[in-house]
């Protein structure tokens, strides 16, 4: 089979699968598993292949795709993260409905990471809109549809945004392609920004984000902080990398949501909104560097989603209850793993992806990279430093330790990408990073009691943010 | 004509409803103006009004407005509906926008059907739909 008979194959499968489940009533988690074993053996392809694959579809206005690394790296973290949420679900007794909607939203968050043009770009968007809305509300209290409707509603107005800078794109040079952004006048370029940006989670425009992330259910909060908001961010990556003028700006975007996500997550006591608002900082490094976001992007799927899926087995959600109350060492064992990770500590692919986008930023952006990556580990030191004992006995479910072994084994392996980094140089810096975090933690972080308003959360907020976030981009765009 | 000026005001209006052929721009970017302003309304009303329901529906305008405005960008080469016809020579309108419109106002009404049956389910509890009593209660 060639490369381009596979990708149609492929992207039709999850769709396919997706409704045929409702058929096989019982056949819904290993259905789920297939389509996400099918991606991964496609992701590797895409890793492994010579040159970019592209293919359009349907003469010449119907759909592009352009397939290269960058792609890869984004539907390797998709493939992985799917099949570890459905390692947990595995005795969870879940109904077809949620691994229907799973297989719809993974499905289209694939497709967000192939399509070279927008109007392609704004459906597979809005799909994972509809699917994440449904998975959210799967409990169906009055609470979780609430946190859905409010989700669906930021998201589809940003998306209206963005339909409208795509018209105008359209309108310019007569197609849809994201080569015809080369030419497309600023309002477009400012309202399709604004669009991706809130869809991404990014600044000011990504605060939705943490009660979304942090009131869903914990395989649900996985899948959507481990890959769906990367649906967001692929799309401004890859415009950074196709023009020089957008780099900049994206660049910006990636500093400033690092250091506004970390600023929240030192100071947050719950458990899952500090992971969740960690995302809104994290996704800033693969903003950071675009060139080497792929990888970045890989590592930190893997984690956070590892991280989610932690987090909703611990005893608590609220960290001072915590340090009371031991947790058993197995589950503190697989923390402390991902917490290293992701503070960038050496043998974990966390590493090799800090050392990588450091090395490609800016000198600009050198000094706030470098602040976030400290409030990274001052963040994760409250994990690390909780306690545990082996006397307590843990609850979790065989499907939880499946999930740990492919993610955090994904962690492990991933470090063959940039061996390279292994210098004595690279070594030391992350290490006196950790420690200085560490010191900050203990001495400072531990003691403060700062609970930060949720004023800028409210909903009504979240939709007038857009409004500024326009203004700001036309302003700079024009500049 | 100029006997009838009420004729003549009728026949000024022609333009501004977008009947007028492609080289007149100036009907065109009224119609434009107006679009925009439907989608900043649609866009106001959502931060504005504080029941669930008038924020959805609001939404709804907003999405009307960017239709309408993908309407006006296939108008743009010409008015006639794009079917080739032998012997026809005219400025026909640009299919591609139609096209894509259609997918979105598809999209754009399930996420409608969608939401409101968000608000139905919620509003079992919630008679009054306010948003903010709504957040007040639902935010841990």
């Amino acid at each position: 089979m060639t490369m381009n008979t596979f990708t149609i194959f492929w992207i039709a499968l999850p769709l396919f699968l997706g409704f045929s489940s409702y058929l096989f009533p019982r056949s819904g988690r290993i259905l789920t598993l297939g389509v996400a074993l099918t991606s991964l053996v496609y992701s590797l392809m895409c890793l492994f292949q010579e040159a970019p694959t592209t293919l359009q579809l349907v003469d010449n206005f119907g759909v592009s795709l352009m397939i290269d690394d960058l792609s890869g790296f984004f539907i390797l973290t998709n493939a992985l993260v799917t099949a570890a949420v459905v390692f947990y679900c595995w005795q969870l007794n879940k109904s077809k409905f949620f691994y229907t909607q799973t297989v719809i939203l993974h499905g289209s968050v694939n497709a967000v990471f192939i399509c070279a043009d927008l109007i392609s770009l704004y459906v597979a968007l809005e799909v994972i809109g509809i699917a994440a809305f449904l998975l959210i509300a799967y409990t169906r209290s009055d609470r979780s549809i609430w946190v859905a409707l409010r989700y669906l509603f930021v998201s589809n107005t940003a998306m209206l945004f963005f339909l409208l800078g795509a018209a105008l794109v359209y309108q310019q040079s007569q197609s849809f392609a994201f080569t015809a952004l080369a030419n497309a006048p600023m309002d477009a370029i400012a309202l399709i920004f604004v669009g991706l940006l809130t869809k991404g989670g990014i600044f000011v425009s990504g605060l939705w984000l943490p009660l979304t992330h942090s009131e869903s259910e914990t395989p649900v909060s996985a899948m959507l902080s481990g890959v769906v908001v990367k649906s967001g961010i692929y799309p401004l990556a890859r415009f950074a990398l196709m023009f020089e003028d957008i780099d900049p700006i994206v660049r910006f975007f990636g500093v400033g949501t690092a250091l506004l996500g970390v600023g929240y997550a030192v100071f947050e006591k719950d458990t899952k909104r500090m992971l969740a608002f960690h995302t809104v900082s994290q996704l800033g490094f693969v903003l950071a560097a675009p060139e080497v976001g792929g990888f970045y992007a890989l590592t930190h799927g893997l984690v956070k989603s590892a991280l989610f899926l932690i987090a909703g087995n611990l005893p608590s959600r609220n960290l001072k209850e915590l340090r009371h109350q031991p947790i058993p060492r197995a589950v503190w064992v697989a923390l402390a793993i991902a917490s290293f990770s992701i503070s960038g500590f050496p043998l974990l692919s966390g590493f090799g992806a800090k050392v990588l986008t450091m090395k490609n930023l800016l000198p600009w952006q050198v000094i706030g990279m470098n602040v976030a990556a400290l409030g990274t580990a001052i963040s994760f030191a409250k994990f690390i430093f909780l306690p545990h004992s082996s006397e307590v006995q843990s609850s979790v479910k065989s499907g939880f330790w499946g999930a740990m072994t492919l993610l955090l084994g994904g962690l492990v392996f991933a470090n063959v990408v940039y061996y390279e980094a292994y210098t004595l140089g690279n070594i030391v810096k992350p290490l006196v990073t950790i420690f200085l975090g560490w010191l900050a933690y203990w001495f400072i972080f531990r003691r403060v009691a700062i609970k930060l308003p949720r004023v800028v959360e409210q909903f009504d907020h979240l939709i007038g943010v857009m409004s500024l976030m326009l203004m700001f981009l036309f302003g700079m765009v024009l500049a | 004509m100029s006997t009838h000026p009420e004729l003549a005001e009728l026949a000024a209006l022609v333009p501004v409803l977008g009947l007028a052929d492609a080289s007149t721009l100036a009907p065109k970017s009224v119609l434009e103006a107006c679009i925009f302003a439907t989608v900043l309304i649609g866009f106001i009303g959502i931060i504005w009004k504080r029941n669930l329901m008038m924020k959805t529906l609001a939404m709804d305008v907003m999405s009307t407005g960017v239709i309408a405005f993908y309407v006006l960008v296939a108008a743009r080469p010409g008015l006639f509906s794009p079917i080739l016809t032998e012997g026809r020579e005219v400025a026909y309108a640009d299919p591609v926008p139609q096209a894509v419109i259609l997918t979105a106002i598809v999209i754009g009404f399930s996420v409608q059907a969608l939401m409101l049956v968000g608000v139905m389910k919620l509003s079992r509890d919630n008679p009054t739909l306010d948003t903010q009593e709504i957040e007040r209660s639902h935010t841990p």
